[in-house]
């Protein structure tokens, strides 16, 4: 890949990989003749500026944002250093990360996977997951699963009763009342149907 | 001698960290240890004052870190127990007066010549906590049945995990059992249940308390509360005792009667 920049299309825009072996003057001159030439080439869509492995000074980044706001019409301007290909994403899709024991308040994790936790969930602990949540422990804590968008997303625990539980884009908590002290654990499920979250026992 | 180095800590403040450490300190004592009770609340001391020793503070802990004294001169010595010395905190400067590096050194000087040291760690889960525990081997958290008070312990254990101080114990201090009875309070399964460690003590709600604190006479001075046999049972405890907890359910009528009858 000799050229300083590529261009892809993704869902969310279009993605603008700079070339991080190219030298800064090369990458400078090739900009600027792109946008004198297709100044309208980004109109109404979002433009994300892919910098992995760059490494530019203050007054570097001043000067690609001064050639890129030649485009005209861009929506907005991000900046990324995620390869934010789809292959990545189907990677982190599939993955999943293994938490051994008991998270405690104030303890956090976040991971773009799928979480297991071998333990529980306290009140005041955050899980934070690409993917699903499945919790062999109790669930006190707060829960976000498909926190990148993902709906089908779930969260399962031996005994749900979080602070909130959040899935995608959507919230919830447990009813005010509802805090049995039961002790028996009866596996639950929620996910996301109809716009709302909903849970349900766990039929294995 | 190689001493047992135990902080006192709980996250919030007033669950009675303060009150548990003279109390210990002075019943492990009275079962002929040395002990020696450290105040790391610098800034804003009070040990001195619960154990009624606050008159005779010449040196404190800064002093001895900072080397204006020697750790002899600044140990204080109990008025009722002579294997009892208490180390003051300084009330006129702050936790970053002394360091975790410090605290370190200066339990393991201690240990040499005690078979107890105590620490009374502020509130809190900075510098100061990060002081108190730094020398620590054994960690007990002190909370109350309020649920505010048991979150703030649950992150105290996952902070001491953190560090290190694997397994820690618990006492549940200022418990009324009427109130749990009538399910008014936070029963002690809830707690431990969320908590998940051991239980080390359940100490009941005691007026009597207010009084000792106030006199500077701990409680288990005293014969005959129900606060005091609790603290005695936690120092026994600590001494490797296997001592069941005792009943704190208030005797009825009826209890006793069934009691006698064999239904309870």
């Amino acid at each position: 890949m000799n050229s300083a920049f590529t261009f892809k299309v993704n869902t969310r825009g279009v993605l603008l990989n700079l070339n991080p072996e190219v030298k800064f003057e090369i990458l400078k001159e090739e900009l600027k003749n792109h946008v004198n030439g297709a100044s309208t080439f980004f109109a109404g869509v979002d433009l994300y500026l892919n910098i992995d492995g760059c490494c530019f000074q203050a007054d570097q980044v001043r000067e690609i944002m001064d050639i890129i706001s030649g485009y005209q019409d861009v929506n907005n301007i991000y900046f990324t250093s995620k390869g934010s290909s789809s292959k990545n994403e189907n990677r982190y899709k599939r993955d999943t990360v293994l938490i051994k024991g008991t998270l405690r308040s104030g303890q956090k994790i976040k991971y773009p996977t799928n979480i297991v936790i071998l333990g529980d969930v306290n009140p005041g602990a955050e899980v934070i997951a690409g993917g699903d949540v499945i919790i062999l422990g109790k669930l006190r804590g707060v829960v976000h699963a498909g926190a990148r968008g993902m709906v089908e997303a779930q969260v399962i625990a031996f005994k749900l009763q979080p602070t909130q539980v959040r899935i995608a884009g959507y919230i919830s908590r447990s009813p005010e009342e509802g805090i049995s002290s039961e002790k028996l654990f009866k596996p639950e499920r929620a996910y996301v149907k109809d716009s709302a979250i909903v849970v349900e026992e766990l039929s294995i | 001698m190689a001493g047992k180095v135990i902080v006192i800590t709980s996250g919030k403040g007033g669950v009675g960290k303060t009150t548990v450490t003279a109390n210990l300190g002075t019943a492990l004592a009275m079962d002929d240890n040395r002990v020696c009770l450290i105040d790391a609340d610098i800034g804003l001391r009070n040990l001195d004052v619960v154990i009624g020793l606050e008159n005779r503070i010449v040196y404190d802990i800064v002093d001895v870190v900072e080397k204006n004294c020697r750790l002899e001169q600044a140990l204080i010595r109990d008025k009722r127990h002579n294997n009892l010395f208490l180390l003051p905190a300084a009330q006129t400067r702050d936790k970053t007066a002394v360091t975790p590096y410090q605290m370190k050194e200066l339990t393991n000087t201690l240990r040499e010549d005690m078979d107890y040291i105590i620490i009374d760690c502020p509130a809190g889960i900075e510098q100061g906590f990060k002081n108190a525990i730094a020398g620590a081997d054994q960690a007990i958290i002190v909370t109350t049945p309020e649920v505010s008070a048991v979150r703030d312990a649950d992150r105290i254990i996952g902070l001491l995990e953190a560090e290190g101080l694997k397994d820690p114990d618990v006492i549940i201090n200022r418990i009324r059992m009427d109130m749990v009875e009538k399910g008014n309070m936070m029963d002690i399964d809830d707690m431990i249940e969320i908590l998940a460690i051991n239980l080390l003590g359940v100490v009941p709600e005691d007026e009597y308390i207010v009084v000792s604190t106030n006199k500077g006479e701990p409680i288990v001075l005293q014969d005959k509360t129900k606060a005091g046999q609790a603290l005695k049972n936690i120092a026994r405890r600590i001494q490797g005792e296997e001592l069941p907890l005792m009943s704190l359910e208030r005797d009825t009528l009826v209890k006793k009667i069934k009691r006698i009858v064999g239904l309870a």
